[in-house]
């Protein structure tokens, strides 16, 4: 052991990739039948701990071992293949128990290693308790100001003035629907997040993305993502549905993302 | 015009979950793991690739 670890990058063997950490008495590894793990040829393991197992499948340390992983990372197309990989394994975990999702990129030398870390992290098994029945879903809102110009078009002063009254009288409106926009913007965030929070377990407030790449034109001004329980997933999208036709008008486009693992629902230090 | 739309779509969906997959989830000591710095550099170069395909798709769609 002592020798090995005086051994420059590994690059022979298999070490083990770990998707996140479910309740060992629930799981069962069945759920991941047909599941590919970011080695296509491997499947996934359950390796259990106590109260907790980790989700985890071998990987050969020739692709994912210290400084080879490095070399497929400045690949895109080989990262987009491995990030779906590690949500479609959480994803099925998913259906069957309550999941702490680990970040990308979380590779062990062996089992015993795992285990280790399981015995390391007390708090898994309080958080997966917290997790039980429920998933993240993510919610976006943006506001198309066009749309939000037109449906404010009678209101404030108009431009019915002759010759440089009226320009003057324009640009003063012009103005005013900018600040109207950006005040709608802050209201509405507030109330969408406050409406939607009402039905789930937890919420988090995301940083906004400019400019984010969406189906819609406007500027986002809500990124949130809430954890809901399975059995009131139903409720949660009928308040969503509420507020599309609430604030349609206004010139609102909002997007529903999910059911995730909950990523968003697990700190760092857990 | 449906292919595109839907290539829009699959690119929003993989941001979502980049955004998720390398940016959140927990981080706990793995023996070979990279760096927490290194993932993060992985993602805000990732996601800028992806955003920025993203609006080439749309400027297509929209003119096209």
């Amino acid at each position: 052991m002592s020798t090995a670890a005086r051994t420059p990058p590994v690059r022979e063997g298999t070490g083990w990739y770990v998707y996140g950490a479910v309740p060992a008495g629930e799981a069962s590894v069945e759920a991941f039948a047909g599941v590919r793990g970011v080695d296509p040829s491997a499947g996934v393991s359950l390796i259990v701990e106590g109260p907790v197992a980790a989700v985890a499948s071998p990987v050969p340390l020739a692709e994912f071992g210290a400084g080879a992983i490095d070399e497929r990372l400045r690949s895109p197309e080989w990262l987009e293949d491995k990030v779906r990989a590690h949500e479609a394994v959480l994803e099925a975990a998913l259906r069957g128990s309550a999941v702490v999702p680990f970040r990308f990129g979380a590779i062990y030398h062996g089992e015993s290693h795992i285990r280790q870390m399981l015995r390391d992290h007390e708090l898994l098994a309080p958080t997966l308790e917290r997790l039980r029945g429920a998933v993240e879903l993510g919610v976006k809102g943006f506001l198309d100001s066009a749309r939000f110009r037109a449906s404010r078009e009678g209101e404030g002063p108009q431009a019915s003035a002759p010759g440089g009254r009226a320009y003057l009288l324009r640009k003063q409106r012009e103005r005013a629907l900018t600040e109207d926009g950006r005040a709608f913007q802050v209201a509405c965030a507030r109330e969408s997040h406050e409406a939607l929070t009402a039905v789930a377990r937890e919420a988090r407030l995301l940083p906004l993305r400019q400019p984010e790449l969406s189906a819609y034109e406007g500027e986002m001004f809500l990124n949130a993502a809430y954890l809901v329980d399975t059995t009131g997933d139903a409720q949660f999208r009928e308040r969503f549905a509420a507020l599309e036709s609430e604030h349609w008008r206004d010139g609102v486009d909002y997007e529903l993302t999910g059911p995730w693992p909950p990523y968003n629902f697990v700190e760092d230090d857990e | 015009m449906n292919d595109r739309l839907s290539k829009l779509q699959q690119d929003i969906t993989l941001i979502e979950l980049v955004d998720r997959v390398l940016n959140k989830g927990v981080v706990l000591a793995g023996d070979i793991t990279l760096s927490v710095a290194d993932v993060d550099l992985i993602y805000v170069s990732l996601r800028a690739l992806l955003a920025s395909a993203g609006t080439i798709d749309r400027l297509q769609l929209d003119t096209g």
